[in-house]
């Protein structure tokens, strides 16, 4: 297992590298400077050389490239073209929200889709299936940005239950009451995916689960249904689901760049659209390569996961 | 079997498995909740909503209108103009002159920066010194390009740092020349409202070079206005907390908190009470298909202003040389349907650089009519063959832009033309058409009540994206930017549009108004009619009910 994970280290090295020259010669492929957006109009071309002189934009890309990642070994994202602030710093600031938010929603997905999935899994090939199928269908096929406006529209604007946006209310030091008000509407949209797409999972897992030796062996011994479905069939059902917490992880940092764009959410999704808009090259790659990260450990921590809870795979 | 052996050890990890990920969203909604309770009173915070963020806080280096506006809610400039050619004091009492070539600055006494360090004419000083200053970055080079010994650009020669004849004279006096005479309203917009003063004290040691990329750049700590900032959070939100020994007397709102939204959510968010106001002009405007939805609201005033800043095509004289061919193409393109169907009726058709609200705009120039048959006359007596592709560059953004191009490129097709559009991002666009890879661009701009836009017009302009470059234009921009009397003035910007109209290096197409929607509950405040005087009165915002 040590030497499995090892290597699984070794490997990532070169693939986060990959990934960070990739990224950065597609950003820097768009034509137009950047600097363009941090003068006036009216700059002279002057201005224009001096600015990207100083953003190190008259490089040539690789030296470009070299220098970002000479900056990085020494643990320094760089700074911000728009603002000057370290990247690291701005990076920082957004993440606490975009962990509350993905992780409200996960724990909100599983806790909806691990009961549905039992419901229609138990009662399969009938209507009540055939609906929650169905609902989950829907669920994985509208997009963020519709079902966030959709909410928006009918809880926000119409019913007035909950804020249209943001975090918290801004000026007021948000207590418990005002985050979980601003949280509601964006888990919902971003929960509705991913509670979609296990509901799914959870059923057809439970459905062979139903259908092994030891399920029936249970119903020999006279055990109760409830007994049969949670201690017997779950637990061995949700084996497979683990594994798909990491796949989730990518869904989820690609839904929250939208849902944090509707609901304003000050989050990483946010300020990479923010970033693109203003051409921020160095805050995109440090985002890039914290995404590459993220989604490459939450592999790597889902093989482990699947090996804890279950012994019969073993990494060599 | 196994299976089953194994259960009850496999059981336990499964459980670690799947609590671990719940108990650490929990956690980290504890976490996140651990702030103070709410703290603000419903009536001691002003809620704007903005769309574009500021692209800096550098007084001395705004880019972009956002970043003017953001700033002036903290910092102050000598003047303020809460109408068209109308100036009230600011940190200066009064910019005087006798001879239109020498100025004189009295400053307010008592005025102190929120450090309590008095302000003075020393700040002036510093601070025109600092923008002239050849290794400085900034925006405002152009606004002290009329005072003596810098170059058209306002800057020094490499290694001088003081402006000749800028001076400070007392603590409280300034005096600065002019190369030639000059509208004195040119000075008082130029320098006087646009120019922030900073502190000499806080920058004076830092080199000129490096001001740009100092902490105080980043979010001035050391301010002059009504509000100081308290925190931004970048793209998300600016915060303000009222300065109580402001000069002008203590604000009657405690806080400000601008929070940065699409243009989408504007018109929501005034629904729901979440901002009180939108910041209006060309940075927080409320989509005019939601005009109606907010008219409605009971709580909220609004109202539609003309603005000064229009949308335009700028054409390559190179690749139509015969003026009759400029002429044609503007003849084509059907103005009034973009600002029927596109603007809802919220905008006006423009000609020349001056729309309704510049006092300089020569309302007897007589307009460019829509006519197809005209367009295609002019166009084939100037010898245009009408199987030439022309290159027609749209900057995307501006979603209303965007589809004026569509409809111009039908119009454009209706008389034979064979135009191909293609999109590009601003910086793209912008970096193309200066390169002159371009037959036809858009662009949209935002000048001055002044009448000078030799930027733009002139031979050497910095912003002249065409190639146009006409001696007799030339000549009668230099004669009104050094023309004091304000009618002859009038006259020379008359004659100038009637030139431009005529050689048509650029097309102005439009000028969309400005919506600016404020709860009621604000007494005093709010987007003012003329956009650009909209932060002469912050310090004097009010809730309704307040002493």
């Amino acid at each position: 297992m040590a030497s499995y994970l090892i290597r699984r280290l070794l490997i990532g090295i070169p693939v986060l590298l990959g990934v960070t020259v990739i990224n950065f010669f597609i950003i820097n492929l768009a034509p137009g400077s950047p600097a363009d957006l941090y003068l006036s109009p009216t700059a002279t071309p002057e201005d224009v050389a001096r600015t990207e002189a100083e953003l190190g934009l008259n490089q040539p890309i690789f030296v470009q490239y070299v220098r970002w990642l000479t900056q990085l070994l020494h643990g320094d994202l760089g700074v911000s073209f728009q603002n000057r602030e370290p990247v690291a710093q701005l990076i920082g600031d957004r993440i606490g929200p975009t962990l509350l938010l993905m992780g409200t929603s996960l724990v909100v997905a599983y806790l909806i889709a691990i009961p549905i999935g039992i419901f229609a899994a138990r009662r399969k090939n009938t209507a009540a299936d055939y609906s929650v199928v169905g609902a989950s269908f829907l669920g994985i096929s509208v997009p963020h940005f519709f079902l966030g406006l959709a909410v928006i529209y009918l809880f926000a604007l119409q019913f007035g239950w909950f804020p249209t946006g943001g975090m918290l209310t801004l000026g007021r030091g948000g207590g418990f009451v005002d985050r979980v008000e601003h949280l509601v509407l964006p888990v919902t949209v971003l929960a509705t995916a991913i509670a979609a797409n296990m509901v799914r999972y959870v059923r057809s897992s439970m459905i062979d689960a139903f259908g092994q030796d030891y399920i029936r062996t249970a119903r020999a011994k006279g055990l109760g249904g409830f007994t049969i479905t949670n201690k017997h069939a779950l637990r061995n059902a949700l084996i497979p689901v683990v594994t798909v917490i990491g796949v989730d992880l990518s869904a989820l940092i690609g839904g929250a760049i939208v849902t944090e764009q509707i609901f304003q959410w000050p989050g990483i999704g946010l300020l990479t659209i923010q970033s693109i808009g203003s051409r921020d090259y160095s805050v995109l790659m440090g985002i890039n390569l914290i995404a590459a990260i993220a989604v490459f450990a939450a592999n790597l921590l889902t093989d482990v996961a699947y090996a804890v809870v279950d012994p019969r795979v073993a990494y060599a | 079997m196994s299976a089953v052996t194994i259960a009850p050890r496999r059981r336990r990890r499964l459980r670690t498995v799947l609590i671990a990920p719940m108990t650490a969203g929990v956690l980290l909604a504890a976490a996140a909740c651990s702030g103070d309770a709410g703290s603000g009173g419903a009536g001691d915070t002003l809620y704007i909503g903005t769309v574009n963020p500021p692209a800096s806080f550098n007084p001395i280096n705004q880019a972009d209108i956002a970043g003017q506006w953001a700033t002036r809610f903290a910092m102050d400039t000598l003047l303020d103009q809460p109408e068209p050619l109308k100036f009230i004091p600011k940190l200066a009492e009064s910019i005087e002159t006798t001879d239109n070539k020498t100025f004189t600055v009295k400053m307010h006494t008592g005025a102190k920066w929120s450090d309590s360090k008095p302000i003075t004419a020393k700040d002036v000083v510093f601070t025109i010194n600092l923008i002239a200053n050849k290794d400085s970055l900034t925006t405002l080079g152009g606004n002290i390009s009329s005072l003596t010994g810098v170059d058209a650009t306002g800057k020094l020669p490499k290694g001088q740092t003081k402006v000749p004849g800028l001076l400070a004279k007392d603590d409280s006096t300034v005096v600065f020349a002019t190369k030639t005479s000059v509208d004195p309203n040119y000075i008082k917009e130029m320098l006087g409202t646009k120019v922030v003063i900073v502190p000499e004290h806080v920058l004076g040691s830092i080199p000129p070079a490096q001001v740009d990329d100092s902490k105080y750049a980043q979010l001035p700590d050391v301010t002059s206005g009504p509000y100081k900032f308290t925190k931004y959070t970048q793209n998300a939100s600016i915060e303000y907390a009222a300065d109580p020994t402001y000069y002008a007397g203590a604000p009657k709102i405690a806080k400000v908190i601008m929070k940065i939204m699409p243009a989408a959510n504007l018109a929501g968010e005034l629904q729901t009470g979440s901002v009180l106001m939108n910041s209006g002009g060309g940075i927080g405007n409320i989509p005019f298909q939601d005009l109606k939805t907010v008219q409605g609201l009971k709580d909220v005033n609004t109202k539609v202003n003309p603005t000064i800043g229009f949308q335009t095509i700028q054409f390559n004289v190179k690749r139509f040389p015969d003026p009759r061919m400029r002429l044609g193409l503007a003849h084509a393109i059907n103005r009034q349907q973009i600002v029927d169907e596109l603007l809802l009726g919220n905008g006006e058709v423009v000609d020349g650089p001056y729309t309704s609200q510049s006092p300089y705009l020569d309302k007897g120039l007589k307009n460019l009519t829509y006519d197809p048959a005209l367009a295609k006359k002019l166009l084939t007596d100037a010898g245009w063959d009408f199987a030439t592709k022309i290159n027609f560059v749209v900057p995307t953004g501006n979603k209303i832009r965007e589809r004026s191009a569509d409809i111009m490129l039908q119009n454009f097709k209706a008389i034979g033309l064979n135009v191909v559009q293609t999109n590009y991002d601003f910086p793209t666009t912008l970096s193309k058409a200066r390169a002159k890879d371009h037959d036809m661009v858009l662009m949209g701009l935002n000048f001055n009540i002044d009448p000078d836009v030799s930027n733009m017009y002139a031979s050497t302009g910095s912003f002249n994206l065409t190639g146009y470059n006409s001696k007799q234009s030339d000549q009668m921009l230099e004669a009104g930017k050094a023309e004091p009397n304000t009618a002859a003035r009038h006259k020379i910007y008359n004659d100038l549009q009637k030139l431009w109209q005529t050689d048509l290096p650029v097309l102005t197409l439009y000028s969309d108004h400005a919506v600016a929607s404020t709860n009621k509950a604000i007494a005093v405040g709010g987007a003012a009619p003329f956009w650009n005087g909209t932060v002469a009165t912050v310090g004097q915002w009010a809730f309704e009910g307040a002493n």
